[in-house]
């Protein structure tokens, strides 16, 4: 069998056949009507075919099992499970047989051998037969380093190792995107695309938020007391299918309030899936940490507790706002300015002194204004100045409060 | 795939993956196509740039939670505006996310393949000068793992690296690599080309027929016309020109064959446009003939098909073709010298109506054999007019009706709009099995192959079921071909003016199913094409009637619908599939409402007794559970595993006696999607089912199902423990024998499992030959050893006793 001529012939035999899940044989169901031709002839056939279902010969997908019949995909998550056969195919006792199977990443060589024993003896005709798995963690090329060694009835110690190389491959694409709401929730938009071959049944896809968040999911409705999922019956993605989770987070307490307000880059946490192919053959995937670019605000941010939705065309309507110092040192003595729009007309003294505002300290301010133009109306106007560095932050478009006229709103 | 490792986890542009764009050889054809059960690594890599797109349709779909409207950071003027910017974007974006398993290795941007030599050299020791020669050379390589063939053949070793040349080395490893596995040999369709455009001709009639066919030349046409004037007593004898018989035509008689078995006063009366008919010289050869074949054509179609449940020797059958050839291919009987042509207004260049084989002996031959023909004739009629309904659509229908009523002589039909089938490859005889033995066994041993061929048997329905039943259905295919060619459809037939019997259909049907059963797809598609929808006139009774009069509907056999409609799937055309079955249904369900409106099958009015009409319903419920049937298996075909599942609840609803196969199947769907929990719902429903039914077979679902779900759950030693507790019931189950030993393998034992898979072979050869099991087998002798290939030659010796020239060698994996 060898082509190389100073190659020695071997004593054994190495095999090594991956194990992925077996199939259900299908079939390929014809019928006929008694009248026909043929009479029962077709439907006798397949009664008699063993791979049909017995008393529902027409449906095509079979109970009877095949063993895969090639390598298939292998992704990042999957488990790689292996069998490898050493036989031998001399005549002679073959002793202290060693087999040893690696396995080489970009990054890693692992042992995967069960034991790592070397067997007394092996009779001809015999085998030693392991079965691996592997857990994958990482992408791209692996090659799976199988070697033996042995010693022959002559006491000749001989060895040889075989190499097997395999991609594997992503399976899923993830991309997130955050949407900041005007509170301190962060809503968490993750789309999951399955980009493998065959369909995808997702079994978990669960947010694992960092300490300084709580996170609910936002992916099933409760109907009459039941959780359903908003995917519906679709339980699994198709090749190319995307979906969309959804979560919201929250600041946990101590943290809101501890820094003021979370800036810059921080940790959401990660994502956790779990899926299941064909016959149950599971994948397990983590993202790497979700980061989150917090909103800049500048060095004072003005948000709003409290609006009313609707309002009364010229009536008088209260809003709270909330100033904070975002600088990181500086103490700031600030001076509000109210400017009217269009629309919006401010009651109250405009360009009143707020007093000192620490770093990272905040102050509730009540402010009440009315609007002469019905509709949805923007709220404007609103200028900050720092009498320290003179300088004038500017806040327009901060809520729109629907204006109806009282007429209507008696009515409701 | 190099740089696949590398993906920016922050940036803001998303730019990520654009060292894949090389990749993206517009590769759509994977995502549309069928999807194979094996689909190449390589194929995978391609589609994963996407990501273009995907950002462009994510645009439109962004939720404005956290939106512009309420950011008082936008007219912020101060802040850092830059910033702001790149923050706003980053919010449209999608960031592309670092996949890992382990946080670990999420952060570090791991290199790509050029890293991975480095990586090898350290932990390869004194081997590593090899090492490094072994990746440079897979760097070469396209990561084609699944379509590269078994490097098993030609195992070389890399022993003793150290005292090898790099060169050499080098040249091993590249050959060596990967895929030990076994690589099944990508089924498709099996290639089979016509072997030689042979002669169309040669030997198409047997002798047996060429003996009959000498019979029918006493009765050349005008014989007839004078044996009609003979015979004063015949209704015909008042056809004279000018004469014309309304009933034959109205369009809206129904039962027709009862009735003009009944009534024949009726066709007495004049009708001008009935003499033209009956002047049309080719349907003059049988003014006497014409009349009995109104009982004994659907007598004796019937009776050439034994199944039919009528009496007569099922020898008539290939009589029919052969005569149907002579009456067509005689230029004496289609225009007898005494009537010219310009009288009948006919016209050749436009396709007359073409005339069908009315065998005068066998009428005598029927009449001999039953002594109250007429009361056959009746019951015949009503159960052909329940099987045959169809509801042709509209513009088929009209050209019917013209046929029915004659309105301006001859009625022009489009070339069109006929069926004109032929063989399109004349000889797919062959039989792989001999051709494997030949090669690998000698021709010693092939000589012991005896299988039947066509030639072997009985030139008759007889002897196509005869092959059929042993499995020779490539033989088989030869003889409805041959049977075909006696009828004048032979090869290279195809495009030419032909007439069509209920048995040349019934042929074809034969025909065309064991090609599909062969799998050979492309060849059945082919010579199925000419069928067209299978709606054209000339496919329906009514379009011949002289021969079949008052018999109506369509020739088409139902199953023949079904698999024309199937085949697409097949071909990978699931949606085509989908659309033809539909239709059908459609069909079905119109005639089942008709049926309840006490109307007859085609919406005509009728005066069925309730008794017929309780059978008709019964008919038509079960062929509307077929096309259900094949509607699931085409969704699930598809993988539109939904949708699947609801079709083939609805088929146990029209099939109470299967629901817990049905459910079993749709668990099985389930655990194939990877869906667990929703198989396990399913079968705790089977069991509920079946503990009504005691019995071993509900015993043996359970089992099953249950064997099924500890698959899925990986517990394969659970799986084998409930497969071998079915095998304690009933030890001859192939299936779990099969699955046991399936299971034995993932554990580790592969004697067991090979003896096991063994024992059941030699058990019972003619059963358990089948080809998953051999399948099975062949891969785990691959896996045993080197010399896998006598053991292989040793199933072939197996097969070559019991299977017939059908038998799939592929699963031998000999080639």
């Amino acid at each position: 069998m060898e082509v190389n001529p100073p190659k020695q012939e071997h004593l054994l035999a190495l095999k090594v056949m991956r194990l992925t899940k077996p199939t259900l044989f299908t079939n390929i169901p014809v019928t006929c009507e008694e009248k026909d031709l043929p009479g029962d002839l077709f439907n006798q056939l397949m009664r008699d075919d063993p791979s049909t279902v017995n008393g529902a010969e027409i449906l095509m997908l079979g109970e009877m099992l095949t063993l895969p019949q090639n390598f298939g995909n292998i992704f990042l998550g999957e488990t790689f499970s292996s069998y490898i056969s050493v036989h031998n195919d001399s005549n002679q006792v073959v002793k202290d047989i060693l087999v040893k199977a690696d396995l080489q990443t970009s990054s890693q060589r692992l042992n995967l051998s069960a034991s790592n024993a070397a067997v007394a003896e092996l009779k001809p005709d015999c085998c030693i037969d392991d079965v691996i798995h592997h857990e994958v963690k990482e992408i791209g090329t692996h090659i799976l380093v199988c070697a033996v060694s042995y010693t022959t009835q002559g006491g000749e110690k001989m060895y040889f190792r075989k190499f097997f190389k395999f991609q594997v491959l992503k399976p899923l694409d993830v991309k997130t995107k955050f949407y900041n709401a005007e509170t301190d929730e962060v809503f968490l938009e993750a789309q999951i695309q399955n980009i493998t071959t065959s369909p995808m049944f997702m079994e978990k896809v669960s947010l694992e938020p960092s300490i300084m968040y709580n996170v609910t999911e936002l992916n099933s409705v409760s109907q009459a007391g039941e959780c359903l999922s908003t995917f519906g019956s679709r339980a699994y993605l198709q090749p190319m299918d995307t979906r969309q989770y959804l979560y919201c987070l929250k600041p946990k307490k101590e943290f809101a309030e501890k820094a003021g307000i979370i800036k810059g880059v921080t940790v959401i946490g990660k994502l956790d899936i779990v899926w299941k192919t064909n016959l149950g053959e599971r994948g397990r995937l983590q993202t790497s940490q979700l980061q989150r670019m917090a909103p800049g605000y500048g060095d004072v941010r003005l948000s709003l507790e409290a609006i009313p939705d609707t309002v009364n065309l010229e009536e008088p309507f209260h809003i709270t706002c909330k100033i904070t110092n975002c600088s990181s040192e500086r103490t700031m003595d600030l001076v509000l300015e109210m400017c009217n729009t269009n629309s919006i007309h401010w009651c109250g003294i405009s360009g009143r002194q707020l007093g000192k505002l620490h770093p990272s300290s905040s102050l509730c301010l009540a402010l009440t204004l009315l609007s002469s133009v019905q509709g949805l109306q923007s709220v404007s106007g609103l200028r900050l100045t720092d009498t320290f560095l003179k300088r004038t932050y500017e806040y327009d478009d901060i809520a729109q409060v629907c204006v109806v006229s009282s007429a209507i709103k008696v009515e409701s | 795939m190099p740089g696949c490792l590398s993906f920016p986890q922050l940036s803001t542009h998303c730019p990520k993956l654009g060292s894949m764009e090389d990749a993206k050889g517009g590769d759509q054809s994977v995502t549309e196509g069928f999807p194979p059960a094996s689909v190449g690594a390589e194929r995978v890599t391609q589609q994963v740039p996407q990501e273009d797109q995907g950002q462009l349709l994510y645009h439109e779909e962004t939720i404005d939670l956290g939106g512009d409207e309420f950011g008082s950071e936008e007219n912020e003027t101060i802040s850092e505006d830059s910033h702001n910017f790149i923050d706003k974007l980053n919010e449209h974006m999608m960031e592309s996310v670092l996949i890992s398993d382990s946080p670990n290795n999420s952060e570090d941007d791991a290199g790509d393949l050029g890293c991975l030599q480095d990586v090898v050299e350290p932990v390869e020791g004194n081997a590593d000068p090899s090492l490094a020669s072994i990746t440079a050379g897979e760097g070469m390589h396209t990561p084609s793992n699944g379509s590269e063939t078994d490097t098993d053949a030609t195992p070389r070793d890399v022993s003793d690296m150290t005292s090898d040349s790099k060169a050499s080395l080098k040249e091993d490893s590249t050959q060596e690599e990967a895929t030990a596995m076994p690589v099944f040999e990508d089924a498709g369709t099996e290639d089979l080309t016509p072997r030689g455009e042979k002669a169309p001709g040669e030997e198409q009639v047997p002798e047996a027929s060429s003996s009959q066919s000498s019979k029918d030349e006493p009765v050349p046409v005008c014989t007839i016309f004078s044996q009609a004037s003979a015979a004063p007593a015949q209704p015909h004898l008042f056809l004279h020109d000018g004469f014309e018989s309304q009933m034959v035509k109205s369009p809206s008689f129904s039962s027709a064959s009862e009735m003009s078995a009944k009534t024949p006063p009726q066709v007495v009366r004049p009708s001008p446009s009935l003499s033209r008919f009956f002047g049309d010289p080719v349907s003059t050869n049988s003014l006497a003939s014409g009349f009995f074949d109104s009982f004994t054509t659907s007598t004796f179609t019937s009776v050439s098909n034994p199944n039919a449940g009528s009496s007569v020797p099922e020898k008539s059958s290939p009589l029919t073709a052969s005569m149907g050839e002579k009456a067509l291919d005689s230029p004496d009987c289609s225009y007898p010298a005494g009537v010219p042509r310009s009288e009948s207004g006919t016209s050749t260049a436009a396709p007359e109506i073409p005339d069908s084989p009315r065998p005068f002996s066998q009428i005598q031959t029927v009449f001999a054999g039953s002594d109250d023909p007429f009361a056959t004739a009746l019951s015949m009629s009503e159960m052909d007019r329940r099987n045959d309904a169809w509801l042709p659509s509209q513009s088929t229908r009209d050209v019917l009706t013209a046929v029915a009523t004659q309105q301006c002589g001859t009625v022009f039909i489009d070339k069109e709009s006929l069926t004109m089938p032929g063989l399109r490859f004349d000889n797919i005889q062959g039989d792989a099995v001999k051709d494997l033995m030949l090669r690998f066994l000698g021709e010693k041993a092939a000589a012991k192959r005896q299988v039947l061929n066509a030639s072997s048997v009985e030139q008759s329905f007889v002897g196509l079921k005869q092959l059929i039943s042993c499995k020779n259905w490539r033989a088989a295919v030869d003889l409805c071909g041959r049977l075909l060619t006696a009828h004048g459809q032979g090869y290279g037939k195809s495009g030419l003016p032909t007439s069509h019997t209920t048995d040349s259909l019934q042929l074809w049907f034969v025909r065309l199913a064991l090609l599909v059963k062969l799998g050979l797809f492309q060849n059945a598609e082919m010579e199925f094409e000419p069928f067209g929808s299978l709606d054209q006139p000339d496919l329906y009774y009514e379009y011949y009637p002289h021969v079949y009069p008052g018999r109506r509907g369509s020739m088409v056999p139902f199953s023949m619908r079904i698999l024309h409609a199937e085949l697409q799937q097949y071909l990978g055309n699931p949606q085509e599939s989908l659309d033809r079955l539909h239709r059908v249904k459609t069909v079905c369900s119109k005639i089942l409402s008709n049926l309840e409106q006490g109307l007859a099958e085609d919406g005509g009015v009728s005066n069925m007794t309730q008794e017929n009409r309780q059978a008709s319903v019964q008919l038509w419920r079960t062929r509307l559970g077929r096309v259900m049937y094949s509607v699931a298996n085409c969704l699930l075909l598809m993988k539109d595993y939904v949708l699947a599942v609801d079709a083939y609840r609805s088929v146990a609803k029209c099939h109470p006696e299967q629901e817990p196969q049905l459910l079993s199947g749709i668990g099985r769907i389930f655990l194939q999607i990877g869906d667990i929990k929703t198989a396990e719902k399913y079968f705790q429903d089977v069991e509920k089912v079946t503990q009504k039914l005691d019995g071993l077979q509900g015993k043996i679902m359970v089992l099953m199902n249950r064997a099924f779900l500890h698959l899925g759950q990986n517990n394969f030693a659970e799986a084998h423990r409930f497969f071998t507790e079915i095998l304690r019931m009933d030890p001859t189950n192939a299936v779990a024998n099969n699955n046991a030993a399936v299971c034995l393998l993932y554990l580790g034992k592969l004697k067991d499992s090979l003896r096991q898979l063994e024992a059941m072979v030699q058990r019972d050869p003619r059963h358990y030959l089948h080809e998953s099991v051999l399948f099975n087998l062949t891969t785990m002798y691959e896996l045993e050893s080197s010399r896998s290939m006598q053991k292989k030659q040793s199933l072939l010796e197996a097969v070559a006793g019991k299977e017939g020239d059908s038998f799939n060698t592929q699963c031998l994996k000999l080639a």
